[in-house]
């Protein structure tokens, strides 16, 4: 029968097999770079305009500008600063990369957690308040830091709950719940602090804005010698931790009868349904998720031990926690994209600092580039689609051989 | 089969195709859509275009509605060569299309929809008097009957078809096209839209029928050109032809239409459902009402009936998809009535449902993650929670050989790209290799062509002589009288009747579908 020849399947599985998932993550590793080059040019253009119009810069700043943002921490050239620099890049990529995996994984799973900010301050305060509260001797204090760190997970798990729940038992729009969410999150913690008065505020050093450093109870996260490879920086080990929590949830999302749940009740409910998963259950469950790992981004950073939590935050929410969506957004959802996303726009950050002190533009416009190349992330899902296209037609020209081939055969016997 | 004879001078006024599509080749890249296809329109014919899914139909007529531009090959109006570019200059030269799904406003009236795009105004002013008394014009000429100040919503299935031949009627349109048009419609609707065709016919209107139904072929069309897999096939008479003959030019063999199968052999009861009523989304009655009966197992029970009668809400309250507002489900003995989904997917029911997009597959998960999606957790396909992608793949190949699904990249395809006869297929084999003490098949062969309607009815009977318990749904009067061994037909929710499919007739059988007639009392 012309039907059931076996021409047609050999070729499927060599195309079919071989390439289809080397060929995605490709897809998707080029399509960022794209849209980083993307980003790259119209910002020249801007700088150049800029320069154009602009009495006091002069034309050599433009290409000066772009090199240094791109150049990132190491456009001092010095290589002292470089070092200093590039270990508080590397301190403050460990929230924004947990962020983007924040929002990434809820994304995977077909929501939107907008919620980020909000679930990054409760993990604050929730590690913030552990790490100062447990009564230590005064010297490094490893139980005292890892309970803090599980009790800011925990806190952030059941703020990202919140919205899941809502989303799951009441149909409400989880981008309505987590905006909400975000600034009742503000207003708690600012509340919770102003009450608790001298306990947690910093008055001995007169910042009465802030919260204690988490070192002044002697709890920060270890360094490991970090501290003397990159001197002068306050880098720990965050990063590594928030390394194997990437690895971790690419694990989950991809290797697990969990991930697969999740992400068929993100793909379409109405199948996960029908094939007896509890969409109900999984909705709040990738919020819960997402929650705590927002939250374990604000952990990390607070127990570091020098950072300073700027308490009064009811009338502003953390970068952070909307930066994780053009990471998510980078790295196409992809866990381990969102190392490298969190780790470029950090680095592009540094550039654009350095920008204001080495050239004649100032801090707006390094922001304004910066936001430029944020935006130009959006595309990338556009373009890893129109290589799909590409790629797709190459598979068409491949079956049609093999139909061609079976028509022949089909011939034959009629 | 001769290709046909082109060789005819043009320019005539006794010319005798209205439209002729000759040598159309279309390519896209790597695949021939279209190979040298000839098509021959007489004046006031009903010409049928004939081919399975992919066969390169729906390609043909967008080159001829401009949609696309041929590489190779002439399109003649009259015998005189014309150029289609896009649908205005279709339009242009009379040509009208019915689609598949209508391009209706849904809030419009349907006079609204008519006059949409072509709209009669004097600077800028809507006057609508002449549009309606040309559209009650035509509606009377052609007996179409539609109520113009209805809005489109509102309205059934069959008149919003209706609403869009008046559309090309309004605009002169002379050679009409219709895309496969009795797929929504009810066998009432089916039949007068075949006496509305044929009264267009009369009228001096040429038609072009799209579809993959041979009945209706059989009933209403003149002439038929087959196409397979873009290649032309051939243009026979209908007076001269039998549907034996169509069938196996459009799919390359023999396709036999009345179903094999040995008489049923009814063992214990399987399903037994008591007085189950399910609550209605849409109004505050119940959609399913009172509803009793058994399947055993070794037999095929078909619900019939019209579409929108309670059979989805059914279906759904025995699959656990939707609560059940009364009564019992009873699964081999067992009372499942409030049990789980999983539970019931775990416990012996095996449910083919009717929206394989909405409910049958995770369409961006690959063939492979699809063909385990109620099976995941089983100790086969993981260990500690990790999925055993080598197995399930392994399973997968082993489904696709057994069903003879076919796909792009075999399990690596993602089940969006497959054509959705293959989709159907995917489904069915998982659901058939599943252990399973019930089978439920929601309209199986739903838009797929005789090829794969053969194999998939194959498929449910040798569930059934497997012993399994089989409850077919099915809107379709054919699939009904050929598959099953006892026919429940549903009516507003309720069973109004039970018929034995070798004693009954396709007639009788609407009676009870339509509500005119029901066993036990009469109409009150």
């Amino acid at each position: 029968m012309m039907f059931t020849t076996g021409t047609d399947k050999s070729i499927d599985r060599k195309t079919g097999l071989l390439k289809s998932p080397a060929g995605s993550a490709l897809r998707s590793i080029i399509a960022s770079v794209c849209c980083i080059l993307g980003g790259m040019l119209v910002g020249t253009i801007i700088l150049f305009i800029l320069a154009f119009t602009t009495k006091d810069i002069p034309i050599s700043d433009a290409v000066k500008g772009m090199t240094i943002i791109f150049g990132g921490p190491f456009a001092s050239g010095s290589k002292s600063s470089t070092l200093f620099v590039l270990g508080d890049m590397i301190l403050e990529t460990t929230p924004l990369l947990m962020t983007g995996l924040s929002v990434a994984i809820a994304f995977k799973t077909g929501l939107f957690n907008i919620g980020a900010p909000g679930q990054y301050l409760m993990g604050a305060m929730g590690s913030l308040i552990t790490a100062l509260s447990v009564p230590t001797n005064g010297s490094n204090n490893f139980w005292v830091w890892l309970l803090a760190l599980v009790v800011g997970i925990a806190c952030g798990m059941i703020w990202g709950a919140i919205p899941g729940i809502f989303k799951a038992l009441f149909n409400v729009n989880e981008v309505i719940v987590c905006i909400m969410c975000n600034w009742i999150a503000a207003n708690v913690v600012s509340w919770v602090f102003s009450v608790s008065g001298d306990r947690f505020i910093n008055y001995a050093e007169t910042k009465t804005k802030f919260i204690r450093p988490t070192s002044t109870n002697g709890v920060s996260t270890p360094k490991l010698g970090l501290d003397k490879v990159f001197p002068g920086s306050n880098i720990d080990i965050g990063i590594f931790i928030a390394i194997i929590f990437a690895i971790g949830i690419y694990i989950l999302i991809n290797k697990t009868t969990l991930g697969y749940e999740l992400k068929a009740c993100g793909m379409n409910k109405h199948s996960a349904k029908y094939a007896g998963m509890n969409e109900k259950r999984n909705i709040i469950l990738s919020m819960v998720i997402a929650g705590g790992l927002a939250a374990a981004g604000a952990s990390l950073w607070y127990l570091n031990g020098k950072n300073d939590f700027l308490w009064n935050t009811y009338s502003s929410l953390p970068n952070d926690g909307f930066n994780g969506i053009p990471v998510a957004l980078l790295a196409s959802n992809n866990p381990i994209g969102v190392i490298f996303s969190a780790t470029f726009l950090r680095y592009i950050g540094k550039g654009g600092f350095n920008l204001a002190g080495y050239t004649h533009f100032n801090e707006y416009v390094s922001n304004l580039i910066i936001a430029m190349i944020i935006y130009f992330a959006g595309f990338s899902k556009l373009i890893s689609d129109l290589l799909g296209r590409r790629r797709k037609k190459k598979t068409i020209e491949a079956q049609s051989a093999a139909v061609i081939a079976e028509n022949t055969e089909g011939g034959d016997d009629k | 089969m001769a290709a046909p004879d082109t060789s005819h001078g043009a320019g005539t006024a006794e010319y005798p195709y209205v439209i002729e599509m000759r040598h159309i080749t279309k390519e896209f890249p790597g695949i021939i859509a279209n190979d040298d296809i000839t098509l021959q329109l007489k004046r006031g014919e009903i010409h049928a275009l004939l081919g399975e899914n992919g066969a390169g139909k729906s390609t043909l007529m967008s080159v001829l509605f401009g949609l696309y531009k041929q590489e190779k090959g002439d399109i003649l109006k009259n015998g005189e060569v014309v150029e289609i570019n896009d649908p205005n200059d279709a339009n242009r030269l009379g040509i009208g299309m019915v689609h598949q799904h209508f391009k209706l406003v849904d809030v419009f009236s349907v006079l609204d929809n008519i006059i949409l795009g072509v709209e009669p105004n004097v600077a800028g002013f809507l006057t609508k008097k002449k549009a309606r008394e040309k559209v009650m014009h035509l509606s009377e000429t052609y007996g179409l009957n539609v109520d113009p100040d209805a809005l489109v919503e509102d309205i059934t299935v069959g008149m919003q078809q209706r609403t869009e031949i008046l559309k090309m009627l309004y605009r002169d349109n002379e050679v009409l096209i219709f895309d496969e048009p009795t797929a929504v419609l009810t066998p009432q609707e089916i039949d007068e839209l075949m006496e509305i065709m044929r009264g267009l016919a009369k009228e001096g209107k040429s038609i072009l029928f799209i579809t993959h139904k041979l009945n209706e072929i059989m009933a209403v069309a003149d002439r038929c050109t087959v196409l397979r897999k873009g290649k032309y096939i051939g243009t026979v008479d209908i007076k001269d032809t039998t549907k034996e003959e169509l069938s196996s030019m459009m799919v390359g063999r023999d396709v036999k239409f009345v179903v094999d199968k040995d008489e049923a052999d009814p063992k214990e009861v399987v399903l037994e459902v008591e007085n189950l009523c399910v609550h209605s989304k849409l109004h505050k009655k119940d959609a399913v009402h009172n509803v009793s009966f058994k399947v055993r197992a070794g037999e095929i029970v078909c619900i019939a009936g019209i579409d929108g009668n309670g059979q989805t809400e059914f279906v759904h309250a025995l699959t656990g998809l939707e609560p059940v507002r009364d009564g019992k489900i009873l699964l081999a003995g067992e009372d499942v009535t409030h049990k789980s989904i999983r539970y019931r997917n775990t416990h012996g029911i095996s449910h083919i449902p009717e929206d394989r997009h909405k409910h049958g597959l995770v369409l961006d998960y690959t063939l492979a993650d699809n063909m385990v999606l109620q099976r995941y957790f089983e100790p086969r396909f993981q260990t500690a929670g990790f999925i055993k992608f080598d197995e399930v793949r392994r399973y997968s190949d082993e489904l696709i050989e057994k069903f003879d699904v076919r796909s792009g990249q075999g399990s690596a395809s993602i089940a969006r790209g497959m054509s959705g006869g293959n989709q159907q297929k995917a489904i069915v084999a998982r659901e058939m290799d599943r252990e399973h003490k019930l089978l439920i098949a929601v309209q199986p062969a739903r838009g797929l062509d005789v090829g794969a309607i053969e194999n998939i009815h194959t498929q449910i009977i040798k569930s059934r002589d497997e012993g399994s318990a089989v409850l077919l749904v099915s809107l379709e009067l054919d699939e009904v009288m050929n598959v099953s061994d006892r026919i429940l037909v549903m009516y507003e929710g309720e069973i109004v009747g039970e018929l034995d499919p070798k004693k009954t007739t396709v007639q009788e059988l609407g009676l009870y579908m339509a509500g005119a007639k029901r066993d036990g009392k009469e109409e009150e």
